[in-house]
């Protein structure tokens, strides 16, 4: 009777470790966003570490390299959004086997390079057509700089968001699920006898 | 420990993978009607252990238990330990599905290799000996790991030296950690639960 109450207390004694911690090891992840003309990455371990002198490649959709680089001592490396305006794929290798990748579409390339010469002319030509011109270049940019500036909090969220993705519910359901299949191991070797 | 996807080349993979399927069959066959409760607690714990996470130098290690678990499970740490990492990796994207068989592998073998020199000693008639074996035992193992990771990390393009170097120095804390936790646990399951061990 003792012993069953000691192994209860230990299990309840786990289960409130596990939900209290709220940095987990193990996986490294790299988030990449546009600004300007620039790409920028950032790479972290899953606890929050940040992942220094590691080598991040950059890759077109056909697989060829474009450029490769190393993070710096805050886990970021960025580099200057290449022509072209295919997909690129971003690829980080930490160190002992650690390695996560990070897509950036076309769609997203083309809308950071600017999109001046698709802009329909009509609503130009109601003010006067030569400095509306320079003017839309300019607000372009302003637009694009205050975008960048507001957005920032929405990027570290997400970023966030993709950190503590573990939690309690996965933790329980996995050892739910580990039980469940030595549950089906008992069944097949139970009816071998 | 756990090798991310898309860093192992194709013969490593499925030299893992092949490794892990005999010895996973192998110990399915030979495993006691009784024992699978054992192996599911076990290798809930592994699950849960990789989740611990010790924070050392410029990279991140965790908990890694295949000394204890190898002990009390001898050959079924096999099946135990791929249940708790296809569970990872598919719940926690840590390591992957295609470096399942090379994952099981370098962190069961120590295990097995535990148990046939261990096995005796932790359950011997002296308590002393018994914790020291015990700390070699949860020591060794994930030495053993170190280097078999870097064994399987030689076929790409890093030397093996230079990795087995910063395998085995992040991992260094995590040795010791995890000889003493050995030491505790074997100590509990003595004077506690001795029939688990048969002392």
């Amino acid at each position: 009777m003792k012993n069953k109450l000691y192994l209860i207390l230990i299990f309840i004694f786990l289960i409130i470790i596990m939900i209290n911690i709220s940095v987990f090891a193990h996986k490294v992840s790299i988030f990449a966003y546009i600004e300007g003309d620039k790409i920028y990455t950032e790479s972290y371990f899953s606890d929050g570490k940040k992942c220094v002198d590691s080598k991040i490649e950059v890759f077109d959709n056909q697989g060829n390299k474009l450029l490769e680089g190393l993070t710096n001592e805050e886990g970021a490396f960025s580099f200057e959004t290449p022509p072209g305006d295919g997909y690129l794929k971003i690829v980080l290798t930490a160190s002992m086997g650690h390695r996560a990748e990070y897509s950036i579409s076309a769609d997203e390339l083309r809308g950071a390079a600017g999109f001046i010469k698709e802009e329909p002319e009509e609503p130009v030509s109601v003010i006067s057509p030569e400095t509306s011109l320079v003017n839309l270049k300019e607000i372009q940019s302003i637009i694009e700089d205050t975008l960048d500036e507001k957005l920032k909090p929405i990027m570290r969220e997400i970023k966030k968001s993709q950190e503590d993705k573990i939690s309690p519910t996965e933790i329980i359901g996995g050892i739910g699920y580990i039980i469940g299949i030595f549950g089906i191991v008992a069944y097949f070797l139970s009816r071998k006898r | 420990m756990h090798i991310s996807e898309g860093i192992l080349s194709a013969p490593v993979l499925v030299t893992g993978a092949a490794l892990t399927a005999t010895a996973v069959g192998y110990s399915l066959k030979k495993m006691e009607h009784k024992e699978v409760p054992k192996v599911a607690i076990l290798s809930s714990v592994f699950f849960v252990a990789s989740l611990i996470h010790v924070p050392v130098g410029p990279s991140s290690v965790h908990l890694i238990l295949n000394g204890i678990i190898g002990v009390l499970l001898g050959w079924s740490a096999f099946p135990a330990i791929l249940v708790a990492l296809a569970l990872q990796g598919v719940l926690f994207q840590f390591g992957g599905i295609t470096t399942l068989g090379v994952n099981t592998f370098n962190m069961a073998l120590p295990a097995i290799i535990c148990f046939y020199l261990f096995n005796r000693g932790v359950r011997s008639k002296n308590n002393f000996i018994a914790l020291i074996l015990a700390f070699v035992c949860g020591f060794l193992a994930v030495l053993l790991s170190g280097i078999m990771v870097a064994a399987a990390l030689v076929f790409t393009r890093e030397s093996f030296i230079q990795v087995a170097k910063l395998v085995l120095i992040a991992h260094l804390p995590v040795m010791i950690l995890e000889g003493v936790l050995t030491v505790f646990c074997i100590g509990f399951l003595r004077k506690v639960r001795p029939e688990i061990l048969n002392v």
